[in-house]
C-alpha cells in the first residue's frame, strides 16, 4: 500500500513538474538565439521536455497497473460494473 | 493542377469511405465483435479529434506569425493527460457510474439535476462552439480554392467564397445526420462514429507527417538547412515575447479545452469503454500530438523562405507541395486537412446536438404537454431523434452565419482561440464539482455565467470587428462613451494582448463569483447527495440514494415511462432483467426505490440526468415531500452511523483499557510473587544463623558446668553469627536500596584500573591462604571511566573473592586480565574451578542464588553478592556477564569510557 501512495505522490508532482518546466521563468533560460546541431536551442527543449513527459508518464501507468494489480481492488472501490 | 471536379469526387468518395466504416464498425459492436473498436489504441485514435484543421492547416499559420507559440495549444493538453490520474479519471468513473451524457449534463447532475445550469451550459457551448465550427468551414474552403485555383472552370469553380462555405456546411449536416442519429443509444455511446473518427485521426497524421518529410527532407534539405536559410532570409525566430502571459494564457486555455470542449468530452469521457484505456492515453496521446507538431516549424519557415511574400501562412501545407509540382501529396494533404476538419464537426455537432435534444427540447416538451408520450411507444425517441437533427443543422448553420459575419480576415488559430476561451468557462464548475463538495448551483450558475458575459464581451464581440464597423466603434471608445467598459480594455486593464485580457477577466469574475456565491448559499438535498457521489466516487461502494419515496406509484406507470423514452425493446429488456434478479415474474415487478434507480439512471444515459429527473418527478406524485422525506430518513441513518461509530469507538476504548488492565495485573502478581520468594528467602537466610545464635546461646544458658574454652568457642561462634547476620542484613538493605535507586552516588572520573589494583591487594591473603595463585594477564593502560571507586572496587572484589571462594581443583588459580577496545573498558575475571551448571547461569544474578555446586558447607556467601554487583556496575552505565563456563567461570565487566 505504501508503494501505491508513493506512486500516486509522483503521478501528482509529474504533470506538476512538467508545467513549470515550460513556463518562464524556465523556458526564457533557453530562448536565447543558440543553436544545437544547428537548431534553435528552444525547440530542442520544449520537444525534449515533452518527449521526458510522455516517457515518465509510460513508466508511471505501468507502475501504477502494476501496484494496483499486486494491492487488488484498493478498499471501498467500486469494481462491480 | 487538379480539377475541382476530381476534388469534389475524392471528398465525396472519402466521405463514402468513411461512411462504410463506422456503418460496419456499428454492426459489429452490436453483435459484440468489435473488440479491436474497444481498444486503448482506438480510443487515444479518437481522443486526437482534438487535432483539427486548426492542427493541420493553422499550426504552421500560427507558427509563421508567432512562432513557437503554436506548441502551447499542444503542451496544455500533454499536461492534463500527464495527469491523467487525479482528473480524468475521476471524471471517466463518475460520468461511467452517472451515465452522464455530456459537459452540460456533467454539471447538472452535480449541483443537483438543474435544469437552468444544463440550459446555460448547453447554450455557452453552442455559443462557443459556432466559431469553431466556422473556422473548420474556412479551413475548407479555403483548401478547395486553394488547390483548385489554377484549374480551369468547372461546375463549382466560379463559386464565391461564401456560398462554398455553404456548401460545405450542407454537406457536413446532412453527413452528420446520417452519421450519428440514426439511434438513440442507451448511454449514447457510437462505435461507428468512434472507429471513423479513429480512421480519420490516422489519415491526418500520415498526411501530416508525409507533407512534412517531403518538404524538410525532400525539398528542404533537412531542418538544419531550413533553419539557416530562415535566418539568413532575416526571419524572426527569437522574439522575446513568445514565452510571455500569452504563452501561459494559451496553456491554460487549452489545458481546459481537452477536459471542456463537448467533443472531447463526448470522445474522452462519454465514449470510454474502459476506464484502464486511459492509463495508454496518458502518454499516447501526448505522442500524437507531438508527431502532430513534429513538423510544423520547418514548414513555416520554409514557406516563409521559399514562397512569394503574401502567401496565405494557413495554407502553406498544401501550397509547398502545390509549387514543388507534387499534386499526388497536395491531394493527400487535402485529404488530410479534410479529415481532420470533418471528425471535429462530426463530433462537435453530434455533442452538442445530444445537449440540445436533452438539456433544452426535452425540458420543454416535458413541461408543455402533461400528456405528452401518448402518442405510443417510442414517442420520446422519435422526438430525440428529430430535436437532434435539427440542432445539428442549426449548429452548422451558426458555424456558417459566424463565418460569413466575422469576414475573411482572421488567422484559423486565432478564431480557435475565441472557442477554447469560450469553453473553458465550465472549468471552474467542472473543478468544483469533482472536488469542492461545498459548491453551490447558485454559485456555478452564477459564476458561469459572469464568464461566459465577460467572455463574449471581451473576445466573442470584438471578433466582428473587421467585417461590422458599429463594433469596430464599441471597441474603440466603449459603449455609451464609456471607455471603463471598453471591451479589450475592460475597467482600466489596458496594455495586454486582447487575448490575455479576457481570458484573465473571465476566468478571474468566474471563479471569484462560483466560490464567493458558494459560501453565502445553501445546497438543497439533491445537491448535497450529488456533491456526496461525486467528491467520493473512489471512495465508497455508491449505491444511488433513492430520490423518490417508492409506492407513489405503481409498476405500470413506471414501465410506461420506459417504454416512452427507451423504446418497447429497451424497456422490455430492462424490466425483464430487474425481474430475473429479485426472482419474479416481470408482471409482478414492485416499483421498488431499486427499480426507480435503475430506471433513472437508465433514462439519464438517453436523455440527460436533469430531464430523466423531471420525467420521473412527474410520474411519482408528491416528489418535493418524498425527496425531504427521503434526506429526512438519510439524515436518521447518518445518525444512527455516527452513533453506532461512536459506540464503537467506545467499546474499542474500554477494550484496551481491559487488557492494559490485565497487563498491569499480571505484573503485580509477578511482583507479588517475587516479594514472596523474596521474604521466604530472607527468613530462610536469616533462620540459619539465628538458629545456631539460638542453639548456643541456650546451651550456655542451660549447661553452668562448661568448661572455659567451651564457653569461649560458643561464645565466639554466638559472635561470628551475628556478625554474619549483620552483614546479610545490611547486604539486603543494600540492595534493595540499589534497585529502588535511593542509594545515591555520585559518579565521577575514576582511574578502574587502581580500583582493580586494590581489589586484588585486598583478595591476595585470601587467596594465599587458600594457597591459590593469583595470575595477572595483560592489562589496560591507565584508563578513567564514570564511576565511583569504592563501588568498583567492591564489584572487583565480589568477584576475585567468588572465584576464590568456589574453588576447589587442585591446583586453584584465578586469572584477570583487562583491555580497551571499541571504547569500551573490560576486566575479566577466569577460575579454573568447578564452573557454573548450565541450569544456573540464567540465575546467578538472583538475590539469594548460589551455584549449586558452591560447597554448601564452610564459608558460605549471602547470595546476594553477584545480585548488588550487577546492580552497581549498570548504574555506571556498563554491563556484568557470565561469558563462558565450560570450564571454570569467567565473569566480565564492562564499563564505557569517559570521553
Amino acid at each position: 500500500m505504501e508503494g501505491r501512495r508513493r506512486i500516486e505522490t509522483g503521478a501528482l508532482f509529474l504533470p506538476i513538474f512538467g508545467a513549470l518546466l515550460i513556463v518562464p521563468p524556465l523556458v526564457g533560460v533557453f530562448n536565447v538565439p543558440i543553436a544545437i546541431f544547428g537548431l534553435p536551442v528552444v525547440a530542442i527543449y520544449l520537444f525534449a521536455v515533452w518527449l521526458g513527459l510522455i516517457v515518465a508518464t509510460a513508466v508511471m501507468s505501468r507502475r501504477l497497473d502494476r501496484a494496483e494489480r499486486t494491492v487488488g481492488s484498493p478498499p471501498g472501490e467500486d469494481r462491480s460494473e | 493542377m487538379i480539377s475541382t471536379d476530381l476534388v469534389l469526387v475524392i471528398s465525396a468518395a472519402y466521405v463514402g469511405l468513411l461512411f462504410v466504416l463506422a456503418y460496419v464498425s456499428d454492426k459489429r459492436a452490436r453483435q459484440g465483435v468489435g473488440g479491436f473498436l474497444r481498444s486503448p489504441l482506438v480510443y487515444t485514435l479518437s481522443i486526437s479529434v482534438y487535432c483539427t484543421s486548426w492542427t493541420f492547416y493553422g499550426a504552421v499559420g500560427s507558427a509563421a506569425s508567432n512562432n513557437f507559440e503554436f506548441l502551447a495549444i499542444y503542451i496544455g493538453p500533454t499536461i492534463v493527460f500527464v495527469g491523467w490520474w487525479f482528473i480524468l479519471r475521476k471524471l471517466v468513473r463518475i460520468s461511467r457510474h452517472q451515465r452522464i451524457t455530456s459537459v452540460a449534463d456533467l454539471l447538472s447532475s452535480r449541483f443537483g439535476k438543474s435544469g437552468n445550469l444544463a440550459v446555460l451550459v448547453t447554450l455557452i457551448a453552442v455559443v462557443g462552439t459556432t466559431p469553431y465550427i466556422a473556422l473548420q468551414l474556412k479551413a475548407i474552403t479555403q483548401s478547395i480554392q486553394v488547390i483548385t485555383t489554377a484549374s480551369e472552370r468547372s461546375a463549382l469553380g466560379d463559386l464565391d467564397t461564401i456560398s462554398l462555405g455553404f456548401g460545405v456546411a450542407a454537406c457536413m449536416a446532412a453527413f452528420t445526420i446520417l452519421f450519428g442519429t440514426r439511434n438513440v443509444d442507451a448511454n449514447e455511446q457510437h462505435h461507428g462514429v468512434v472507429a471513423a473518427i479513429a480512421f480519420e485521426a490516422v489519415v491526418k497524421l500520415v498526411a501530416l507527417l508525409a507533407v512534412g518529410v517531403f518538404v524538410v527532407f525532400g525539398v528542404g534539405g533537412g531542418p538544419v538547412a531550413i533553419y539557416e536559410q530562415a535566418i539568413a532570409a532575416g526571419i524572426e525566430i527569437h522574439s522575446n515575447d513568445v514565452f510571455g502571459p500569452r504563452w501561459i494564457a494559451i496553456l491554460i486555455l487549452s489545458g481546459a479545452a481537452i477536459l471542456c470542449l463537448p467533443r472531447q468530452f463526448q470522445i474522452t469521457v462519454v465514449e470510454n469503454a474502459d476506464e484502464r484505456h486511459l492509463r495508454t492515453a496518458g502518454w499516447a496521446f501526448p505522442t500524437y500530438l507531438l508527431l502532430m507538431s513534429l513538423f510544423t516549424m520547418p514548414i513555416a519557415l520554409y514557406g516563409l523562405t521559399v514562397l512569394p511574400e503574401g502567401s496565405n501562412p494557413d495554407m502553406f501545407v498544401l501550397t509547398l507541395p502545390l509549387t514543388s509540382g507534387n499534386t499526388g501529396l497536395a491531394l493527400f494533404a487535402f485529404i488530410g486537412g479534410f479529415s481532420s476538419a470533418t471528425s471535429m464537426i462530426i463530433v462537435a455537432t453530434i455533442a452538442l446536438s445530444i445537449m440540445v435534444s436533452n438539456h433544452i427540447v426535452m425540458p420543454i416538451a416535458l413541461r408543455a404537454s402533461t400528456t405528452f408520450g401518448n402518442s405510443g411507444t417510442g414517442g420520446v425517441t422519435r422526438l430525440l431523434l428529430t430535436s437532434r437533427r435539427a440542432s445539428i443543422a442549426f449548429i452548422l448553420f451558426l458555424g456558417f452565419l459566424y463565418f460569413w459575419l466575422s469576414g475573411n480576415s482572421d488567422a484559423l488559430a486565432a478564431i480557435g482561440l475565441i472557442s477554447f476561451a469560450g469553453v473553458a468557462q465550465f472549468l471552474p464548475a467542472m473543478i468544483a464539482a469533482l472536488y469542492w463538495r461545498d459548491a453551490t448551483v447558485h454559485g456555478a450558475i452564477t459564476g458561469t455565467f459572469i464568464g461566459f458575459l465577460v467572455w463574449a464581451w471581451t473576445m466573442f464581440l470584438p471578433s466582428f470587428a473587421s467585417s461590422s464597423p458599429t463594433i469596430a466603434e464599441l471597441i474603440a471608445n466603449g459603449p455609451w462613451g464609456i471607455e471603463l467598459l471598453r471591451p479589450q480594455d475592460l475597467f482600466g486593464l489596458s496594455g495586454f494582448d486582447p487575448l490575455v485580457h479576457s481570458v484573465f477577466w473571465s476566468l478571474f469574475l468566474n471563479t471569484s463569483a462560483l466560490v464567493v456565491i458558494s459560501l453565502f448559499t445553501r445546497q438543497n438535498a439533491l445537491e448535497r447527495i450529488q456533491a456526496a457521489i461525486f467528491a467520493d466516487v473512489f471512495k465508497r461502494r455508491n449505491r444511488e440514494q433513492p430520490h423518490f419515496a417508492p409506492g407513489s406509484a405503481s409498476a405500470s406507470d413506471l414501465y410506461f415511462v420506459a417504454q416512452r423514452v427507451l423504446g418497447g425493446q429497451r424497456a422490455y429488456e430492462l424490466f425483464e432483467e430487474f425481474a430475473r434478479e429479485k426472482g419474479v415474474s416481470r408482471t409482478q415487478v414492485e416499483p421498488t426505490a431499486d427499480l426507480v434507480v435503475r430506471l433513472e439512471r437508465e433514462l439519464a444515459g438517453s436523455i440527460g440526468a436533469a430531464s430523466a429527473h423531471v420525467m420521473l418527478s412527474t410520474v411519482m406524485t408528491g416528489q418535493d415531500i418524498s425527496l425531504e422525506e427521503v434526506m429526512q430518513i438519510a439524515n436518521e441513518t447518518q445518525q444512527v452511523i455516527e452513533y453506532s461509530q461512536e459506540l464503537e469507538q467506545t467499546s474499542a476504548e474500554l477494550r484496551s483499557t481491559a487488557e492494559a488492565l490485565k497487563q498491569a495485573n499480571e505484573r503485580l502478581r509477578a511482583l507479588d510473587s517475587q516479594k514472596d520468594e523474596f521474604l521466604s528467602q530472607v527468613s530462610h537466610e536469616v533462620r540459619t544463623p539465628m538458629t545456631s545464635i539460638r542453639s548456643f546461646s541456650e546451651i550456655l544458658l542451660t549447661h553452668d558446668d562448661l568448661g572455659n574454652d567451651e564457653r569461649e568457642r560458643f561464645t565466639r561462634t554466638i559472635h561470628q553469627e551475628s556478625l554474619r547476620l549483620t552483614k546479610l542484613l545490611d547486604e539486603i538493605l543494600d540492595l534493595n536500596a540499589l534497585e529502588r535507586g535511593e542509594r545515591r552516588w555520585q559518579n565521577g572520573p575514576t582511574d578502574v584500573e587502581m580500583m582493580l589494583d586494590r581489589a586484588i591487594e585486598i583478595c591476595r591473603p585470601m587467596a594465599e591462604q587458600k594457597g591459590m595463585r593469583i595470575e595477572i594477564g595483560p592489562r589496560a593502560a591507565k584508563v578513567m571511566v564514570n564511576g565511583e571507586p569504592d563501588r568498583l572496587a567492591q564489584v572487583f572484589i565480589n568477584l576475585i573473592a567468588n572465584a576464590v571462594k568456589y574453588n576447589s581443583s587442585p591446583e586453584p588459580f584465578v586469572r584477570i586480565t583487562s583491555s580497551v577496545a571499541d571504547k569500551r573498558y573490560r576486566v575479566e575475571v577466569t577460575d579454573n574451578g568447578p564452573g557454573i551448571g548450565r541450569a544456573d547461569r540464567q540465575r546467578i544474578f538472583e538475590k539469594f542464588s548460589r551455584g549449586s555446586t558452591a560447597s554448601a558447607g564452610s564459608d558460605n556467601g549471602s547470595g546476594l553478592g553477584l545480585a548488588i554487583s550487577r546492580q552497581i556496575v549498570m548504574r555506571m552505565d556498563g554491563s556484568l556477564d557470565l561469558i563462558s563456563s565450560d570450564s571454570g567461570a569467567r565473569f566480565a565487566v564492562t564499563l564505557p569510557l569517559l570521553p
